[in-house]
């Protein structure tokens, strides 16, 4: 009973914790990343290099007014952004990060994330529609044609990965991929690709994000469905985005990249320099970095211990994760949250380098575009499947 | 069986009690001055014309009925989908008259305009 | 389980035949809809409709030819599905061989109609042959569907809109009390397929009190879909307001089907209590036959008028139904034909008489058609003869058989009241004899010609009329062979 329960209520807490400031984290990625990709330098004075931005954000947003509009419908008000952002982290509920690092293991885990993604548009429709305001409204309208329009070519590509796995459980799908050998985004002579294509496209347009972040669309709708919104409430928002961008990386991950696997699963002999050296050099190496190159240049001497203190963290985890006892249990969730992250970064690229599409492009992606292609590539998938 | 969900409710659970306790925490923190514009809808600074309660395009509508056709067809395919390798190709088969059929509404529904936004 | 022991065989198909024909049909014509261009005639969609019912019929015999169930008890081919599916594809050609022409007055050039029309009966052969509670729900959701699209065709008609939401609302409310019934159903019995159901009602091992509750609510739901009173509230509006032809299909064809369904279930599956039900059929079969006589009397507008009357007849059948005997079912599905002739008999001369838009539907524009157009009149005369149950007509043995096996199963005084409402009906027919033969006409201008279609129609359906009148035989035997049911 207690082994059942320790390793659920470890994750519940560590995700409802640590997920708020990790989100806030992220967009201070994503801020430092689009910076550098327009050759700027991004937030640089709260903490070294801007490294304690999110906090001064978090602190911020707790302290701020929380403004209720007279006009707005109070009670679908409040609660619209709580339901935006629950339905986003309950589907974490179902992400297994590893083997033993998992909440719940339903045999339908793929059913509740999507199901939990529908819910979640309500929060958003809810939202803009209870503001009672003309920017809102048009905000939640757009999101929610645009969610269900690309939901249908989401559950397209999930539907050939579902065909491969054979399984709705998170879990059994990634140990189906260690037991045929293969990654399914390579399976079916790479039929699978389009699939996966597919469905991340859609899950970036199901995030509301750039390319496709029209419900928000600053220059035409201030800040589409959530303008009404200040505070706390806002940054509940912005929690379900991130959570939801996460969750759909997870899902990519688990269902087409391996989940847990390390690249290679079924080669022996690269067990000890992928599990053992990837991590090191993935931590010691910025670590070491940090302390040699970036410390030394900062003036302000807070900023240089600072920068001191972080660069020998990350060596010293580096460090830990060569122990084995410590890399036995901590590789699979390494590989799973390093993947995770590629694909984090993917939408922040997206986001640098796409320019948004006018809406009816979206609707034609959508309509004429994805879901013909999602119907073909079943097709494809389960004749190639068969053969 | 269900016992499998039994943590994924807990979790439930504690994502809603998450942002309540948040928010009132916040509340306690944060400061609250009336002022009576505050309080307007937000219009770029000049008063809202009207309430954002008018009518709005119809393809919103037709968007929507037709996502509840496709979002069918799709979940009807994911029970297919778990148990296409036992199903073999007789199951490969049904399943693409299925998506044949659904192909011929498709092709219908954009011979006829609905899918065109403008 | 082994998946191949769901594999169905060429026999499941042969069985399925007609429907699946009818299906095959009407989605090659959706493709054939969209490809052609907006502007072009669609008229040639509405022959191609009418070859693919006529290929269906065909298939009914070889459906007959290969009797059981298929596609593991889903569907029975038998002689009972056998005649309904006969009924309702003699109903869909009939509204077929009217719409065309009706289509192009009306300027409604979208061949959308005719597959809607296929779609609607293939749901209503899945509802004739269905042998499963599941199917029931299938084949009745495909027919309705289609007739709520049908109601509104004409999309910038008020009345056909007005006509279109009201059916739609109420039936989807009766669809829902039958789902309802059939998860009672499930739940009480563990079993959706009919036979099944019985088993497990007569072995008695299950709750019986909620599986009379199930009952209750699919009598509900199947009274709304034969507009049975209290539940007919709908069928006055939308015979007015949808098109003619479609009101035709919508009063004999589904209907017919439903009534299918009714037999089937209440036969098959609930017989262990009828004792139980018979009551409710008695005051519902009584009622209908009242509400739909006398609110028919004081109408002026002969569709609503017919829509009084198509009621009333749903009443008549609904007194075969309470009988609960296979003579009460093989009068019922005499009935059933015997309506569909002469009730689309009279809908395809209102058809034709209403003119464009519907504007002449009222019995003063009636006045003096004999004079004007003798042999439309003749062949509408044939028709409301025969809905009065004049003998040498088929609604006369109709009713003939109907209350003959109410007598013989004691039921004295539903068939005295039935009688006296067929006496009162006759009133409300006659006016518009009278209209037509003792009337000089309003205007003189010429008359238009019919239609070939709507003459097909009207003459068929008189020489069936008459036919049945003479030689009932014909049907009744087959009927008579056919009534029992597999248990």
């Amino acid at each position: 009973m207690i082994e059942f329960w320790l390793i659920p209520v470890v994750m519940m807490l560590v995700i409802v914790g640590l997920f708020p400031p990790i989100a806030g984290y992220i967009v201070l990625v994503e801020r430092k990343v689009l910076a550098d990709m327009q050759v700027r330098l991004g937030p640089m004075r709260v903490g070294p290099h801007g490294l304690l931005q999110p906090l001064a954000d978090a602190l911020k947003l707790l302290l701020k007014e929380d403004i209720i509009p007279r006009d707005s419908d109070k009670g679908i008000f409040y609660v619209a952004p709580i339901l935006s952002m629950f339905t986003a982290f309950v589907a974490f509920g179902v992400v297994p990060f590893s083997e033993q690092f998992r909440i719940a293991d339903v045999n339908v885990g793929l059913l509740v994330i999507s199901a939990l993604g529908s819910v979640g548009i309500l929060g958003i429709v809810l939202g803009g529609w209870s503001s009672n305001s003309h920017y809102p409204l048009l905000g939640a309208l757009r999101s929610s044609a645009q969610l269900v329009s690309y939901e249908l070519a989401m559950g397209l590509g999930l539907v050939c990965g579902v065909m491969s796995a054979g399984t709705l459980s998170m879990v059994q799908i990634v140990r189906n991929q260690q037991t045929q050998g293969v990654w399914y985004v390579f399976d079916n002579w790479g039929a699978m690709a389009p699939a996966f294509l597919i469905f991340f496209i859609a899950a970036v347009a199901e995030t509301n994000r750039s390319p496709f972040d029209l419900p928000e669309a600053e220059s035409e709708l201030v800040a589409g469905f959530h303008t009404e919104y200040s505070g706390f409430r806002w940054a509940l928002y912005m929690l379900a985005e991130y959570g939801n961008i996460f969750v759909v990386s997870a899902v990519s991950v688990t269902l087409f990249w391996g989940g847990w696997l390390r690249p290679f699963p079924s080669v022996g002999w690269l067990e000890v320099p992928l599990n053992y050296g990837v991590p090191f050099l993935l931590f010691a190496g910025p670590g070491i970095a940090s302390i040699v190159l970036l410390a030394p240049k900062l003036k302000y001497a807070p900023h240089r211990y600072g920068m001191l203190v972080v660069g020998g963290a990350l060596t010293l985890v580096g460090a830990i994760l060569l122990i084995p006892a410590v890399n036995a249990v901590a590789a699979a969730p390494f590989w799973f949250l390093l993947k995770v992250a590629f694909f984090l970064y993917v939408m922040i690229w997206f986001r640098g380098t796409f320019p948004r599409y006018r809406y009816d492009q979206l609707m034609d992606i959508g309509w004429k575009v994805l879901i013909p292609l999602g119907l073909g590539t079943i097709a494809l998938n389960a004749v190639v499947g068969m053969i | 069986m269900l016992e499998g969900y039994l943590p994924l409710f807990v979790f439930l659970v504690l994502c809603i009690a998450f942002p309540l306790a948040a928010l009132l925490v916040g509340k306690a923190l944060r400061p609250s001055v009336f002022a009576p514009a505050k309080l307007e809808s937000y219009e770029c600074g000049i008063e809202a014309v009207g309430g954002a309660r008018g009518r709005y395009s119809v393809r919103f509508y037709l968007v929507a009925i037709l996502f509840v056709i496709f979002d069918v067809e799709t979940v009807f395919l994911f029970p297919w989908a778990v148990r296409y390798k036992q199903l073999g190709w007789f199951g490969v088969a049904e399943a693409l008259v299925f998506l044949g059929i659904l192909v011929v509404g498709y092709v219908w529904a954009y011979k006829k305009g609905a899918l065109e936004w403008v | 389980m082994n998946p191949a022991a769901f594999y169905p065989t060429a026999t499941d198909y042969l069985r399925f035949l007609p429907e699946l024909i009818l299906t095959i049909g009407g989605v090659l014509l959706l493709v054939l809809e969209a490809l052609t261009g907006d502007n072009k005639d669609k008229s040639s969609l509405g022959y191609l409709a009418i070859a693919v019912v006529l290929g269906a019929m065909f298939a009914v015999p070889v459906a007959l030819a290969n009797p059981g169930t298929s596609f593991n008890g889903m569907i029975v081919s038998d002689g009972f599905a056998a005649f309904f599916r006969m009924v309702t594809l003699l109903v869909g050609l009939f509204t077929l061989l009217c719409s065309t022409s009706y289509l192009s007055r009306e300027k409604a050039n979208t061949g959308e109609f005719y597959l809607l029309v296929l779609f609607s009966l293939a749901g209503q052969g899945i509802m004739a042959a269905s042998n499963e509670l599941i199917m029931v729900f299938l084949g009745l959701e495909i027919a309705s569907i289609s007739s709520y699209v049908l109601a509104g065709f004409l999309r910038d008609d008020k009345r056909g809109s007005e006509a279109a939401l009201k059916y739609f609302l109420l039936g989807s409310f009766a669809t829902a009390f039958l789902l309802y019934g059939i998860s009672w159903i499930y739940g009480v019995t563990g079993a959706t397929n009919l036979v099944a159901i019985r088993e497990s009602l007569a072995a008695g091992t299950s709750g019986n009190s909620m599986a009379v509750a199930a009952a209750a609510l699919m009598l509900i739901g199947l009274a709304f879909k034969v507009s049975a009173a209290p539940f007919q509230a709908w069928a006055p509006d939308v015979y007015q307001g949808a098109p003619a032809p479609v009101s035709g299909f919508l009063s004999a064809g589904p209907k017919a089907a439903a009534f299918a369904i009714f037999l089937r279930i209440f036969q098959t599956s609930f017989e262990s209590f009828s004792s139980r039900y018979e009551p409710v059929l008695w005051i519902l079969a009584l009622a209908t036959m009242l509400v739909g006589n006398f609110s028919a009397l004081w109408q002026s507008n002969v569709k609503r008028m017919l829509a009084y009357s198509s009621i009333a007849h749903a009443g008549y059948v609904l007194v075969a139904v309470t009988t609960n005997s296979n003579v009460g079912t093989a009068a019922a599905m005499f009935y059933l034909a015997a309506y569909a002739l002469m009730n689309f008999g009279a809908f395809a001369a209102v058809t034709h008489l209403a003119g464009r838009g519907e504007s002449h539907v009222t019995i003063d524009d009636l006045k003096g058609l004999a004079s004007k157009q003798p042999v439309v009149a003749g062949l509408l005369t044939v028709c409301l003869l025969s809905l009065t149950g004049v003998p040498l007509t088929a609604g006369f043995f109709g009713k003939f058989y109907i209350f003959k096996a109410a007598i013989d199963n004691h039921l004295y005084w539903l068939s005295a009241l039935g009688l006296l409402n067929s006496a009162i009906a006759a009133y409300y027919y006659l006016r518009i004899l009278a209209a037509m033969y003792m009337h000089e006409p309003k205007t003189t201008d010429h008359p238009e010609p019919v239609p070939g279609g709507i003459q097909l129609t009207m003459w068929f359906s008189a020489a069936g009329i008459l036919t049945l009148g003479v030689f009932p035989g014909l049907v009744l035997d087959y009927a008579n062979r056919f009534a029992t049911f597999v248990k």
